[in-house]
């Protein structure tokens, strides 16, 4: 007699309790079919006994044979390459047997990730045998561009689809019209100059773009205008005794995550963390305070924990300097005389005082951040008292906000007031790699190229509303998201055609509906893509990308754990579809293609300047090409004309071998006798900023008062080059818009592009409060219940710039009045997984982008997707 | 002979679910069935909150209901203290599923990997298909990883159960189950709970650890410390 699920049930309800079920012993003894349990006899007896008597009887258990030809872990081989799931650009290693890739793991050989991985490698793979890549050229055959469109793709050869894109290139520069191609690159390796900059530099336009506005570089102004260093900081965090991360979520996102997630164990043990961000993030779950500020209002917060540690004396004075009579005048309410302040390796202490800090008490932050003063005051000392090991770790959440300049500005300078900068236990530097730099294109460039290349760009960034800083530079720094704009608006001049690389700002830039209409508007779009994306489908042209983890040459350099390193990428598989590298198997058949009409400059650019460094061979295919582009590129590491500060690699074999390039532990205090800044001092008053808004100003014969409003700041006078507080900018009245609305990241997206993977959607939930398969918005329960919603019903969230659909999660990880949501669903193309309906175009869940309003931070013309930029309402449908 | 067992260092664990993820790599765990999981609890109201996420899989329990209910002797404990099971004897009564306390064994109830076996193209001729990937790869997933035959079926045979087993064929060729080897965060040690000197029976002496469900008495061989 067999015993059907039914029979045991009740013949466990019949004992009484499961556990008595539980010494039920016998059936696991004898394999044979059709072995009656004796299910009751059992009932009443210990399990402890019963367990024990299990053990002495022993059991001989029938295992499956299974297939004994197969040895775990012999099969294949473990071959380098690197991960650019985000921004971290871990060294990685896939296993690969049979020419397929089985699985991944971090790159032993590694100094910064060390082996390790987050989540994001392992959907890599999924990604790569995505079957909803697109695995051969295209061509649209409808010439209505929009949404609800069906492009009716059909396939092309690669040779019809170059040659129709030279033949649209060619006829622009016929027509004296070269500035009128565009390039435009998201994501890119560490080689994607020879396309990015090569093409429109010999070919003869000044428009190409980056995405670099769009992700996070307010967060770079931060460091560059207190510290003069221009870039993301490293850390120290083995010896850190003290965080406090602004927005920062390592364990999960944006930046060093497997580093971090490595080392997390031990920084909690070690070191008390403070998590400043309006909701639970993964690491706010795991930390000592969390600090759930109300969106935007991070720059209270900041004002406050340096009128604390200032009023309290707390201040790193071998970094800072001191009072000359070591008395402490930093009194609330009472400005103090510079001179009696003798300041070290900082400048401008006593004016961040005076023109801010002197009345931002607790209490007054309290009101305005949401945060307990008590709180606020707590996390001010034991940060200070960690000093100077304590590190003020700023991510991209408190500066891509419209007034995120001075939140940025602000979180670094708390560095400086501990002496954490460049610190034991601080934020870093990184060191150099010794890579190559493009070769020069100038003697390709003809009349026509010259030009065309001095057209000016049509992304304003030399607007008067656009500050655009980059490394200390003005109106240097793209301003990706007015592209859709300046399309739009024909201004300067329209744009007539678009190559666009391993980017999706249809879906991936705020104002999303601006850039369908602005492609929409577009006469020549060829778009190069893994997947059919939301940009895909206004291409004319759609060219199949090779996975670039899997199927290409190239490199990163980055740095993790005070490491500089440079990894490679390399083809670990053959590409499983038709596809091309980007940079240089699809650049390469480009030059030839106007090579054959009558244009060879690219060509013999590619063929002079890019030899395989070992033999002096010129490439002959594109394959070669992308090859030798990455030998010569990396050449300083493996073919060294003067040793290397880091390891020593003896050729191009042990490179590939390898995978990576590590440089020797960054040391500490290498700037403090020379920031780079306009003092060469850590500027709390950053004469700095100031030089750069007095040239912006000039520039438009404006007072730089005038030019504040330009850029949307508040801060007028001295105070434009303090860290202050500004209230922030919100779009939607409240009446009307109730919710604050705030965003973040997912631990598995890889960059908006792994949502059509299943272990993706799966695993979703590994977010805090979030769900598998679910796009959803979280609200804390009392708003639920005051708009007669609960815990997964399905909700429209409307703002000022759009609506959406999504499901409602009721979450105490939230304030009441602010709804949080992760970026990454809501893709109405991409793929049969990532939409919920991918010919219909009905989307899983909702595109954050399409409620976030187009805004910019303006001093480096960030887009803001951040800070509560948006308000919300929600009803149920 | 052995007695393996493994730690869960919850306060070393950051919740990233690549243990889960990797889980599916290395055993070829079909869409929707789950060998590994978590187990998430929040609690508290905002802003004092507790959010945990706790990873499971099977606990390989001394006592193990499903081995005891099993009516044909296809979920058992082997000699190393694993419960195994042998899909060659399972007839899919589901009984052990319904007795697992922690709701760690599924049921393969249909087809396998129907997301491989699709022939529905995203842009007809313009991208491709599960199918066209098994064809171009040979493999019922593209990604198949042999290792997993070695003991088991491969890739399971529709209407049996399947669970988690602490990757007996890695542990047969000296390895460590997957999602030890995998966790970034050296959240998991796994090994033989009679040696005295394994570093697993030092966490558990040093440590205060709990299991799960403790009061359905099972017995079970995965431990939690750090929570």
């Amino acid at each position: 007699m067999k015993l059907s699920r039914r029979d045991f049930l009740k013949s466990a309800a019949a004992a009484g309790t499961a556990a008595a079920v539980i010494g039920v012993s016998g059936c696991a003894q004898d394999s044979g079919k059709n072995k009656e349990p004796g299910a009751t006899n059992a009932a009443g007896s210990s399990p402890e006994t019963e367990s024990g008597k299990d053990a002495e009887i022993g059991t001989q258990p029938e295992a499956m044979e299974g297939n004994p030809a197969v040895k775990p872990g012999e099969g294949g081989k473990w071959v380098c390459s690197s991960c650019q799931g985000c921004t971290s650009w871990c060294s990685v290693q896939a296993y690969v047997e049979d020419g397929r890739v089985t699985k991944v793991k971090g790159n032993p050989n590694s100094k910064g990730n060390r082996g390790y991985i987050c989540p994001r490698p392992h959907l890599a793979i999924q990604q790569l045998y995505d079957p909803d890549r697109i695995k051969t050229p295209l061509k649209r055959t409808n010439p209505k561009k929009g949404r609800n469109e069906d492009p009716k793709f059909v396939p092309i050869s690669w040779d019809e689809a170059m040659d129709e894109i030279a033949e649209r290139m060619m006829e622009l520069r016929n027509n004296r019209e070269s500035h009128k191609f565009s390039l435009w690159k998201g994501r890119s390796t560490g080689v994607a100059d020879v396309f990015y900059h090569a093409i429109p530099a010999i070919f003869g336009s000044p428009n190409n773009y980056g995405h670099a506005s769009i992700c996070s570089e307010a967060e770079k102004l931060g460091a560059g205008i207190t510290e003069g260093y221009w870039d993301y900081r490293d850390y120290d965090v083995m010896n850190t005794k003290y965080f406090l991360m602004w927005s920062t979520d390592p364990i999960a996102s944006n930046r060093q995550v497997s580093n971090i997630i490595n080392h997390y164990g031990d920084m909690r043990s070690q070191a008390k963390i403070a998590v400043v961000d309006p909701r639970l993030s993964a690491t706010a779950a795991r930390c000592d305070e969390w600090l759930p500020v109300i969106p935007g209002q991070d720059g209270a917060l900041v004002s406050a924990i340096a009128h604390v540690i200032l009023t309290e004396g707390l201040w790193y004075r071998d970094f800072v300097g001191d009072f000359k009579d070591k008395k402490n005048r930093f009194i609330k309410g009472e400005t103090v005389a510079e001179e009696d302040f003798e300041e070290k390796y900082t400048y401008g202490l006593v004016k961040w005082w005076n023109l801010e800090l002197l009345d931002k008490t607790p209490e007054w932050a309290e009101k305005i951040a949401g945060i307990p003063a008590e709180q606020i005051r707590r996390v001010a000392q034991d940060f200070a008292a960690a000093a100077p090991a304590a590190t003020s770790w700023m991510a991209p959440g408190v500066a891509m906000q419209v007034r995120g300049g001075y939140i940025a500005m602000g979180a670094n300078a708390l560095n400086g007031l501990v002496g954490s900068v460049e610190n034991i236990g601080g934020p870093n530097r990184a060191s150099g790699a010794p890579v190559a730099k493009l070769p020069d294109t100038s003697p390709y460039t003809d009349e026509i190229a010259a030009e065309g290349a001095k057209q000016k760009k049509i992304d304003h960034r030399n607007d008067i509303r656009f500050m655009s800083a980059e490394k200390g530079k003005i109106h240097k720094n793209v301003v990706t998201n007015y592209l859709a704009d300046a399309i739009l608006e024909g201004d300067p001049y329209d744009l007539k055609m678009v190559v666009s690389y391993w980017n999706n700002w249809v879906y991936s830039c705020t104002g999303a509906d601006r850039w369908e209409k602005a492609l929409a508007k577009l006469p020549y779009f060829v778009h190069i893509t893994l997947n059919p994306s939301e940009m895909s489908q206004f291409a004319d042209i759609v060219l199949p990308a090779s996975h670039p983890m899997f199927e290409r040459w190239g490199f990163v350099t980055n740095k993790q754990d005070l490491h500089t390193y440079v990894s490679l990428e390399q083809p670990v598989v053959k590409p499983v579809w038709d596809s091309k590298a980007d940079e240089t198997e699809i650049a390469w058949l480009l030059a030839e293609k106007l090579a054959g009409k009558g244009f060879p400059a690219l060509l013999d650019y590619y063929k002079k300047e890019f030899c395989d460094p070992e033999t002096g061979e010129e490439p002959a295919d594109g394959q070669e090409f992308g090859l030798y582009v990455t030998k010569y590129y990396t050449k300083g590491i493996w073919m060294p004309e003067e040793k290397p500060s880091g390891d020593e690699i003896g050729g191009w074999e042990e490179f590939v071998e390898k995978g990576i390039w590590n440089s020797e532990k960054m040391g500490y205090q290498k700037h403090w006798d020379d920031f780079g800044t306009a003092t060469g001092k850590f500027e709390f008053y950053s004469e700095t900023l100031k030089g750069m808004l007095e040239e912006h100003a000039e520039e438009y014969e404006l007072s730089v008062d005038e030019a504040l409003e330009q850029l949307n700041y508040l801060a007028r006078g001295e105070q434009a080059f303090v860290p202050h507080y500004e209230e922030p900018v919100r779009y939607g009245d409240e009446k009307e818009y109730p919710l604050i609305f705030s965003e973040h990241r997912s631990r598995l997206n890889r960059e908006g592009r792994s949502a059509n993977t299943v272990w993706y959607q799966e695993f979703k939930f590994a977010d805090p409060g979030d769900e598998a398969w679910e796009d959803v918005l979280k609200c804390n329960p009392v708003d639920l219940k005051a708009y007669g919603l609960t815990d997964g019903d399905r909700a429209r969230v409307t703002s000022v710039q759009g609506s959406i659909e999504v499901t409602v999660k009721s979450w105490e990880g939230t304030r009441p009045g602010v709804a949080v949501k992760c970026y990454g669903q809501g893709h109405w193309a991409y793929g049969q997984v990532a939409a919920e309906d991918y010919g219909k175009k009905i989307p899983r869940g909702g595109n954050n982008n399409e409620i976030l309003p187009c805004d910019w931070e303006r001093l480096s013309s960030s887009t803001c997707r951040h800070g509560g930029i948006a308000r919300i309402r929600i009803e149920k449908i | 002979m052995a007695k393996y067992g493994m730690v869960i260092d919850l306060h070393r664990c950051v919740g990233c679910a690549e243990c889960l993820i990797a889980c599916k790599s290395e055993n070829n765990v079909d869409e929707g069935i789950f060998w590994s999981s978590a187990i998430r609890n929040m609690s508290g109201t905002f802003p004092d909150v507790k959010y945990e996420f706790i990873p499971t899989l099977c606990n390989h329990c001394e006592a193990a209901p499903c081995t005891i209910v099993c009516p044909t002797g296809a979920m058992f404990k082997d000699e190393n203290g694993l419960t195994m099971h042998n899909p060659e004897l399972c007839d899919g009564c589901q009984a052990c599923l319904e007795v697992c306390p922690y709701g760690n064994i599924s049921y393969n109830e249909n087809a396998v990997q129907a997301f491989w076996n699709s022939e529905k193209a995203a842009i007809p001729e313009g991208t491709a298909t599960g199918r066209e990937l098994q064809e171009l790869t040979g493999e019922t997933i593209p990604y198949y990883n042999p290792d997993r035959e070695a003991t088991y079926d491969g890739i399971r045979r529709p209407g049996v159960v399947e669970k988690c087993t602490f990757c007996d064929h890695r542990l047969r060729a000296g390895l460590e189950p997957y999602c030890v080897e995998a966790c970034p965060a050296k959240a998991r040690v796994f090994g033989d709970l009679d040696d005295e000197n394994s570093e697993i029976s030092r966490l558990l002496k040093e440590n205060q650890a709990e299991v799960l469900k403790e009061e359905a008495q099972t017995k079970p061989k995965v431990y939690y410390i750090g929570r």
